[in-house]
């Protein structure tokens, strides 16, 4: 039995993406959630489940008493930071596959910017396996993503002859996609390549422009059965595929100890896995949406997924590989670096909105969509196909 | 997961505050220098006496000249004294009524052009600097506000320029539970590893100066980091082989930002591969981040941290082998300073600081401190103690002082620091809730 093409994506909502919601967590998730339902021309008495991060402030249980719904069937959370945003909706797929649920809202909203910041140094992990984890990284000082990402870079520079150019070259593009997506924070500011060399250190080699926002603001994603799902309103977005996975060794954000740092072993995990199940491949996509908290990641991730060989982003990018018009025009919203940071979840509903020929650059003729999680971390992804 | 932004500009919401004040700061920076407050006693040795005193300087350097970070000290009003006006009062005001109402200073640059002797009367004059924003802070939105102040001998030469920075912010209002987390104790270094029973032999061992790799006590697989089942045969029996400490640097990153606690920047983590086999993660100590790369032969130092930890770390293979009794990093137990209520009065005082909230605890708290806190002219004096105590004899050229959280009575203040390639003496003034200060030291060039 395979999931691919059982359940849909029927509704998208978000709130306004900004540096100071002015609004707590939970209100944020509520407005995303109603806009998601209203968008699938649903109610919150059609919902019987929700699925969020681990690590969202908003329990399952507060959404569904602001949203008034009546009851929940299922409910369940998916860990490991934004490696989670696609597996909430492979929950969500496989809940409705199974007939555990009939609608499931996916969300996540948090203040990222104006309230707790992932960039700012971590101050642990608890006394737990995962604060074990971080007392092998943070007494050195080790403490942010940003850092965390850089040590597996260093490594995919030293190995490929790759510069900071090369990671500029994905910053650049993502701000040129977000400069012409009005719903982007950088809407209309976009960055050359002599500004990413210019801009600051953050950590060793990654500049503050290879480094993506922080934002304020809620996503929500609706799941329901392909077959109700084409009774509703919107163009039906078939799940074809999706997937999680981890790699040998995993550790959050630190699979340094074995193996080869200038790779992504989860998320040449998933890809084998969506290729699979969708029985498409990557010339199959028209667009693909790669979670871009980190320039450094994406090059890796065109590698693990199948775009290009290894070692062979570089040239990928060079040629223009990832604009609007080049061989695999890459986040056309301007991804986390250019739209918002919401956790993945903003870039599940431009796959979406590729899919539906909605979106703000909309690719032409699209069918298929890839859409991928945060990496480095435990990860996850969907292949989006036209129902 | 992300990255730190830059401070984003604040929304302009009050354009025409931002009008009124952008063309305040330009009517007082066209004024340029203008005459400051008197110099009401001319420099002198009861005054100093009182100086070195409260702040613990024994140094007895100070017979013929003022110790430099005395110079503000010469130009403050008394207690009875009408609080004479600053350069920057009406853009601070101007501020305070528009909801900026929180101030906390952020610099204070010193430059010596000499020491002043005792028996010289100093004249001082202040000329506004300018003012930033609206920027968003960790403590809210606010405007940064500069203005300078300098020193003249009876010759008329300048002898001192001071750079005062605050940010005026408008107050967050933090959510309900949403307190900091708690203090760490004082002069203990603030990141520190969970050590739980499938950890403990490493940190012993680290203790003891042995690096330390677990072993299967059955199939005899290496492997760090340790955990309690071989992945490889899933024995729980677990020994350690003790490595022999040399490594190659696999990869390697510079930490600029965002501030960490307890550190410095630039610094630098490696993943360090150990000759047998397994990798670890560690600081390289001991060279400049410019001169680290991959590949890089290293063997591990045991850096003391405080009293309680010491951290496996790493030095180019080929860098000397520091003496035995010199840590890596030499004074790392540096200048600790209990603040005792009595020590923060009496320095606030010495150094002719009258405000209360550095001498009456209801007044402290009703501003929102924990309690009273050390005056800046006392933490520029301390940094200018450790300074000469680290590098005696020398001759202080400037003070670059970036302040950072209060430095409460009842906490302890301790001063580290390290010596740069090009001389400046970087210091860190450490206190339980994390860094008080950060500062740059500069001496004159003919005196080292």
């Amino acid at each position: 039995m395979s999931l691919s093409g059982k359940a849909a994506i029927a509704g998208i909502g978000a709130t306004e993406f900004s540096k100071d919601s002015g609004r707590s967590e939970l209100r944020l998730a509520a407005e995303a959630c109603l806009a998601a339902i209203t968008d699938a021309g649903l109610t919150p008495a059609d919902v019987d489940g929700l699925v969020t991060f681990t690590a969202d402030a908003s329990a399952e249980i507060a959404v569904q008493r602001e949203l008034g719904i009546p009851s929940l069937g299922f409910f369940s959370r998916v860990d490991y930071g934004g490696g989670a945003a696609c597996g909430t909706v492979a929950h969500a797929a496989m809940a409705v596959a199974t007939g555990q649920a009939d609608v499931v809202v996916c969300y996540r909203a948090f203040n990222e910017r104006s309230g707790h910041r992932f960039g700012q140094a971590n101050k642990g992990g608890g006394a737990g396996s995962l604060g074990m984890e971080f007392s092998w990284h943070l007494p050195f000082g080790f403490a942010t993503p940003a850092a965390w990402v850089a040590m597996q870079a260093r490594r995919y520079l030293h190995e490929y002859g790759a510069t900071s150019e090369d990671l500029g070259r994905v910053a650049v593009a993502m701000r040129r996609h977000a400069a012409t997506n009005p719903k982007a924070w950088f809407h209309g500011r976009p960055i050359t390549l002599e500004e990413h060399q210019a801009s600051r250190w953050i950590v060793e080699p990654l500049h503050l422009l290879d480094c993506c926002q922080e934002s304020d603001g809620g996503q929500a994603i609706v799941v329901t059965s392909a077959e109700r799902a084409r009774d509703l309103p919107n163009r039906p977005v078939l799940i074809a595929g999706a997937a999680q996975g981890t790699g040998p060794d995993q550790m959050m954000m630190f699979s340094y100890y074995s193996g080869d740092l200038a790779s992504l072993p989860a998320m040449g995990r998933v890809g084998e896995r969506l290729w699979r199940q969708s029985g498409l491949g990557p010339d199959d996509v028209q667009t693909a949406i790669l979670y871009d908290h980190f320039t450094p990641f994406v090059l890796m991730q065109l590698e693990e997924l199948g775009f290009c060989g290894r070692g062979e982003a570089k040239d990928f990018l060079k040629d223009g590989g990832i604009e609007l018009g080049g061989r695999l025009p890459l986040n056309p919203h301007g991804g986390q670096l250019g739209e918002a940071y919401i956790h993945g979840m903003n870039g599940i509903a431009e796959g979406v909105r590729q899919v539906r020929g909605t979106a703000a650059n909309q690719v032409p003729d699209v069918t298929n969509v890839l859409v991928t999680a945060g990496t480095g971390v435990p990860t996850s992804g969907l292949v989006l196909t036209a129902g | 997961m992300t990255g730190p932004v830059r401070d984003e500009p604040a929304a302009r919401e009050g354009s025409t505050l931002h009008e009124e004040l952008t063309a305040l700061a330009e009517r007082l920076a066209a004024l340029g220098e203008r005459p400051a407050p008197p110099c009401p006693d001319a420099v002198n040795a009861p005054m100093i006496r009182h100086w070195t005193q409260a702040l613990g300087d024994t140094s007895g350097a100070w017979a013929d000249v003022a110790p430099p970070a005395m110079i503000q000290v010469w130009s403050m009003p008394g207690p009875v004294a009408k609080k004479a006006g600053s350069i920057a009062d009406d853009p601070l005001r101007l501020l305070d009524e528009n909801g900026y109402t929180g101030v906390v200073a952020t610099n204070c640059d010193q430059t010596y052009d000499r020491y002043v002797k005792v028996g010289e009367r100093l004249r001082s004059t202040m000329r506004f600097g300018g003012v930033a924003g609206p920027k968003r802070t960790a403590m809210g939105e606010g405007y940064f506000v500069t203005w300078f102040q300098s020193w003249y001998g009876e010759d008329g030469e300048r002898v001192a320029e001071m750079l005062f920075r605050v940010l005026k912010f408008k107050p967050r209002q933090r959510a309900a539970g949403g307190g900091k987390a708690s203090a760490a104790k004082p002069g203990r270094y603030p990141l520190r590893p969970t050590i739980g029973l499938d950890t403990r032999f490493f940190w012993d061992g680290v203790n003891d100066g042995e690096l330390r790799i677990q072993s299967c006590a059955d199939c005899g697989a290496l492997r760090h980091p340790p955990g309690p089942m071989c992945p490889a045969c899933h024995s729980t029996n677990r020994t350690y082989r003790t490595a022999s400490g040399r490594g190659v640097v696999h990869s390697f990153v510079v930490h600029h930002h965002p501030p960490v606690p307890g550190r410095t920047p630039p610094y630098v983590v490696a993943v360090v591969e150990l000759e047998e086999g397994v990798r670890i993660l560690g600081n390289v100590i001991g060279c400049e981040p410019s001169e680290v790369e991959v590949d890089l032969p290293v063997r591990v130092a045991f850096q003391r941290m405080d009293d309680d930890l010491v951290l496996p770390q790493w030095t180019p293979a080929n860098a000397p082998e520091p003496e035995p009794a010199e840590e890596p990093e030499a004074d790392a137990d540096g200048l600790r300073i209990e603040l005792t209520p009595t020590f923060v009065i009496a320095s606030a005082l010495a150094t002719r600081d009258f405000t209360p909230v550095h001498h009456d605890i209801e007044l402290a708290r009703a501003q929102g401190a924990k309690d009273i806190f050390v005056n800046i002219l006392t933490s520029i004096g301390l940094v200018q103690r450790y300074a000469l105590e680290t590098v005696p004899g020398a001759v202080l050229e400037s003070v670059r002082v970036r302040l950072g959280v209060p430095a409460y009575a009842g906490d302890a203040l301790t001063l580290t620091g390290e010596r740069a390639a090009d001389g400046t003496l970087r210091v860190r003034g450490a206190v339980g809730l994390g860094d008080h200060l950060t500062a740059t030291v500069t001496f004159k060039e003919d005196a080292q």
